[in-house]
């Protein structure tokens, strides 16, 4: 029992260091890609603020599963098989540079695993629809129209004001919603970690029913989404600020800003959308703002498939999952042997069309098949050379 | 079929965009009035009603920062 408390509190901040990286680019992906603060500052600043909005809120979201299932059917090897299909789907789509909800990949994996435990009947389907597919559905049009409007004003209001001589203050304009967003984020991701390595240490008796989090479990998850954040997400990054539309800073600032309301007004009334979905709807709504700004709608849409398919496919794993942890502890190793090989082969992959902070803005394009790498964008390109440890390849 | 609160939803939807909105404006506004006012600078003209009412509006918008801040620590209310 032990083994498997452990087991689910480390694989728990796995998810969490995933969720930061794959997150990150909600935030700065923008003024990433329009040069208001340089990609390390960025992620650095990001990581921060993650922290910091993780400790800030210390009312802990008392239900994780949110009413989709009965919590008396949880135990730990669940909620482990849960994580497993989360942190797959997460490492899947940021392979192909797609930002999906790591919230949707966590209550999928974790319906999936309860499913296989205790059948259909044991998920409360409407209140999937109502607590999440309505939501995933409303988000990103609500970020996008505020995004829209946001952005046509501003360039009204700016009239024939110099570009570059207005471009100064925007930066800092743009910074600063950016700078908003992370903090958002880690009030709300962070607390979600948080809440199933509580949950999981209430189920096994470690600790007393209806008490927060013990202050490791708040230190190590606000490290573990920091550090996931810091290292950056770049492929993610890359598709947010380059592969949806081409990002100005007044357009960026004016979809931070769209991002933060959005997040800010729809969490004071109840309602938790997923960052992710806000954060890109409000870029394409930026891009439909601003005049002669080129909205690549094949990228949206491959998008969108993926937010639609994050429920069911982070089910399917945890599910999947869940048949291996419900035979014991040989079960469980041979889970987590898996989990740690599947993570490899992702990363492996990823390598082949590498992507980091110091090519992140170069090109739109993900995964570049045909051979041609980042050596062909960047002639002088030192990439395949360069020490390991001074590049970060997440 | 639990209920959904649509009128919440509309309430967000009328919010967010509403604050988007006035805080691109008066970020904007105000950017626009501090280029206007180093341009006037620049040719010898009086600058103080460009410059005031540039960091009027940049403190304005800095308010509703401060105000969606104050939102999200539960322990400011």
């Amino acid at each position: 029992m032990l083994f498997v408390v452990t087991a689910v509190v480390v694989v728990a901040l796995v998810f969490d260091f995933t969720n930061g990286f794959h997150d990150s680019a909600n935030a700065m992906a923008g003024p990433i890609a329009t040069g208001a603060l340089r990609p390390r500052t960025a992620v650095v600043l990001a990581a921060v603020l993650n922290v910091v909005g993780a400790c800030l809120s210390t009312e802990v979201a008392k239900t994780i599963s949110n009413g989709f299932f009965d919590e008396r059917l949880v135990s730990p090897s669940i909620i482990l098989a849960g994580l497993v299909g989360a942190i797959v789907w997460n490492l899947l789509t940021w392979l192909l540079g797609l930002p999906s909800s790591s919230s949707h990949a966590l209550f999928g994996g974790l319906i999936g695993a309860v499913v296989v435990g205790a059948g259909f009947g044991s998920v409360h389907g409407w209140v999937v629809v109502s607590k999440v597919l309505l939501p995933a559905l409303v988000a990103p049009l609500v970020a996008g129209l505020a995004a829209a409007l946001a952005t046509r004003l501003t360039y009204r209001v700016l009239g024939r004001t110099p570009k570059t001589e207005a471009a100064a203050g925007f930066r800092y304009g743009q910074a600063f919603t950016a700078s908003l967003v992370a903090l958002a984020h880690g009030t709300s991701d962070g607390q979600k970690t948080m809440g199933v390595i509580t949950l999981v240490l209430v189920t096994a008796g470690l600790q007393q029913a209806d008490t927060g989090p013990q202050w490791w479990v708040v230190i190590a998850a606000g490290l573990a989404i920091g550090l996931g954040t810091y290292s950056g997400g770049w492929r993610i990054m890359r598709t947010m600020g380059r592969g949806i539309v081409e990002i100005e800073t007044p357009q960026g600032a004016a979809s931070g800003a769209a991002t933060t309301a959005t997040i800010l007004a729809s969490s004071h009334l109840g309602f938790g959308l997923s960052t992710t979905h806000v954060s890109t709807g409000a870029i394409l709504g930026s891009g439909v703002g601003r005049e002669g700004a080129e909205v690549r709608w094949g990228v949206a849409r491959r998008m969108v498939y993926a937010w639609l398919l994050t429920l069911p496919a982070a089910g399917l794993v945890g599910g999947l999952a869940a048949l291996l942890a419900d035979l014991g502890l040989a079960g469980v190793i041979v889970l987590l042997v898996l989990l740690a090989v599947a993570c490899l082969v992702i990363f492996v992959l990823s390598r082949r069309h590498r992507v980091d902070r110091d090519n992140v803005t170069d090109s739109a394009e993900v995964m570049v098949f045909a051979g041609a790498t980042g050596r062909a964008l960047r002639p002088t390109d030192d990439t395949h050379t360069a020490p390991d440890h001074t590049r970060s390849g997440v | 079929m639990p209920h959904v609160d649509w009128t919440a939803l509309l309430v967000v939807a009328l919010v967010s965009v509403v604050a988007s909105v006035v805080f691109a404006g008066l970020l904007a506004g105000g950017i626009r009035a501090l280029v206007a006012a180093r341009a006037a600078t620049a040719s010898g003209a009086p600058t103080t009603g460009a410059l005031s009412l540039g960091y009027g509006l940049l403190a304005l918008a800095a308010l509703t920062v401060l105000y969606g801040l104050y939102l999200i620590v539960p322990q400011l209310h």
